[in-house]
């Protein structure tokens, strides 16, 4: 079939579930460009009204997925909807739909507002509307001043001003981040977190994980161009085997509780030099009455017990980790198979321990 | 659709440094032909058949200096639209404003329209300057202009400005062409200016009859009204095809090429 044809047909019945649930969903969506494959099979469901984060190295297809998604790129193979207009359509569906694609790209000599007003009159969309956009980012005061005075927070403020022209359903941002300081950096959150408030679906793409982990509900995680994982963060975080921290009064202390621990059959090891006193206990906090019974009936004083929860950069390394591993043992690295409903089989069969 | 790609365009194109540039550049280029135009008129003709002070003094003589500057007008509006339509590239902003107009071959249109309207504006503008500039030179070297202004004076005035205007739109057509196709100003301008200047001239000179069939060459005759190497009518025949195919080649490139920029 022809790559146009397959990117108009509806996914729907291919995936087999309602498009309406979600802002964006694709179906073996892959794009080649000469040999190099950028994407690769991507089978991507965004629900509507979320926030999601799209995570992966450079280079891993993100910024190429989403030009496919504005209809900037035709797919080499696959299918899709975005506010359930098909991929091939995007002139049905963008002007529901505000972006900023791999940075802020602007004329240097025209002022921020001009250069809204460039995209507004494409749009046949009010000034009233640049003007509240302008508002909306911080930037009502600086609207006039050249785009090329501005700093690189500003720019990117700027940058989502455009996107959110239209009133857009669904906001596709991609490294609205990049080059901010921290300050910058939780203005922007907040903002995202604003536009969630009013009902957006945000699709955000970030190499900041921590910043991913807290603003979006929703993860996708992809390298090299495959889909490696979607689902909610909590499940991708859940999924990582939990870990009691344990700090014992000395060294001889540590080392005897590790065989203790080691004996009940559960995995454990001494975090640092030869000198440390604080284990790792791959349980969760369910079994920290035991352990610190454990230590008590064989004359082991603990100083500090706690859980510790796993961070988005832990299992982002580990999932791509795993991936990685597949690929060298020659077997096919996971697709991605559970969909919106639930992580990948590369997170939940990952090995014990690192 | 369109009307709204062409405000779009006009918005950009409103900033005045682009405006002053653009208008100073191309009325210099009308002053400077008109000058040397009608300082360089002899007083007795000569064998080659340069404009003597007597042909000037004819009707046709006030528009005699605008002829000349059908290459240069060409040069700078090649340069100012492959600018508009390759710094779209350069600049990355193509991905922003498809976005919001996904329908490409409705931008293209838009901004092109746009862009030879601005032109046009600039050439006759520049055309009014260049007249005046006419007459002050006529009184200088004591050419009789009472047969300018009259009626046949004015008609031939006014083809000559529809000439030029024709022109202006072909050069701008082949920079915008040039723009989409190298999708980079910088590259799009010089490669352009290369082939239409220097490379144009040399080979018009070493291969005979190739003023019939070398772009710059026939909107210079179209910008004449007609040259030794081509007639008005086949030089105009011969470039609307040219354009119609090269402008139809363009669409197709720019409406199915991915926007990698």
């Amino acid at each position: 079939m022809h790559v146009a044809a397959l990117a108009t047909e509806p996914v729907t019945r291919a995936i087999g579930q309602r498009t309406d649930c979600y802002a964006v969903v694709t179906r073996g969506l892959t794009k080649r460009f000469g040999k190099r494959l950028a994407v690769d099979g991507l089978d991507l469901v965004i629900p509507a009204g979320s926030i999601s984060g799209f995570v992966g190295q450079n280079g891993a297809g993100k910024t190429t997925t989403i030009r496919m998604l504005l209809g900037l790129i035709r797919p080499t193979a696959g299918r899709g909807t975005v506010l359930g207009h098909p991929l091939g359509r995007s002139r049905a569906y963008l002007p529901r739909v505000g972006a900023l694609i791999e940075g802020p790209t602007f004329y240097p000599a025209l002022s921020g507002r001009e250069n809204l007003m460039v995209l507004a009159r494409l749009s046949g969309i009010d000034n009233r509307r640049v003007d509240a956009a302008l508002e909306r980012v911080g930037l009502g005061t600086r609207g006039l001043d050249p785009f090329r005075t501005y700093s690189l927070g500003m720019r990117q403020r700027l940058g989502i001003a455009a996107a959110l022209l239209p009133g857009p359903e669904l906001l596709v941002l991609d490294e609205p981040t990049n080059g901010l300081d921290p300050q910058g950096i939780a203005e922007i959150r907040a903002m995202l977190r604003s536009f969630a408030d009013e009902g957006m679906t945000v699709f955000v793409s970030s190499h900041l994980l921590a910043e991913i982990q807290q603003i979006c509900e929703h993860l996708v995680v992809i390298e090299t161009g495959r889909l490696l994982f979607q689902g909610g963060v909590e499940e991708l975080l859940a999924a990582r085997a939990p870990e009691l921290i344990v700090r014992t009064e000395n060294q001889n202390h540590a080392k005897r509780l590790l065989q203790l621990v080691m004996g009940t059959g559960r995995s454990a090891r001494i975090v640092g030099d030869n000198e440390s006193t604080t284990l790792e206990v791959l349980a969760d906090c369910s079994w920290a009455a035991d352990l610190n019974r454990l230590a008590m009936a064989n004359g082991i004083t603990l100083v500090h017990l706690a859980e510790r929860r796993s961070t988005l950069e832990e299992a982002f390394f580990e999932i791509t980790r795993v991936s990685a591993n597949q690929g060298i043992q020659g077997s096919d690295p996971a697709r991605g198979a559970g969909g919106a409903d639930g992580g990948t089989k590369a997170w939940s069969e990952r090995p014990g321990r690192p | 659709m369109i009307w709204r790609s062409f405000e779009s365009e006009w918005v950009k194109m409103r900033r005045r440094r682009l405006w002053y540039g653009s208008y100073l550049a191309i009325t210099g280029v009308v002053l400077l032909t008109t000058i040397v135009t009608i300082a360089g008129a002899l007083h007795h003709a000569n064998d080659r058949g340069d404009l003597t002070l007597a042909q000037l003094a004819h009707a046709t003589g006030l528009s005699q200096g605008l002829m000349q500057s059908g290459i240069l007008l060409g040069a700078v509006s090649f340069s100012i639209a492959a600018f508009q339509f390759g710094g779209e590239f350069s600049h990355g902003t193509l991905r922003n404003l498809l976005v919001r107009q996904p329908r490409r071959s409705v931008l293209m249109t838009g901004k092109c329209l746009a862009v030879l309207t601005f032109l046009v504006g600039a050439v006759m503008v520049a055309a009014i300057v260049g007249l005046c500039a006419a007459f002050a030179m006529a009184h200088l070297r004591s050419v009789p202009t009472s047969a300018w202004t009259s009626g046949v004076g004015m008609g031939d005035l006014g083809i000559v400005l529809g000439d030029l205007a024709i022109s202006t739109c072909g050069f701008a057509i082949i920079g915008m062409i040039a723009g989409v196709l190298l999708r980079s100003s910088v590259i799009a301008i010089a490669a352009g200016l290369a082939v239409l200047l220097p490379v144009e001239t040399i080979v018009t000179d070493a291969v005979p009859g190739a003023a019939r069939w070398l772009p710059a060459q026939l909107l210079e005759a179209i910008a004449q009204g007609g040259s030794t190497g081509a007639s008005f009518r086949a030089a105009l025949i011969t470039m609307s095809a040219y354009l119609a195919g090269a402008v139809v080649i363009t669409m197709l490139v720019f409406v199915r090429r991915d926007v990698t920029a």
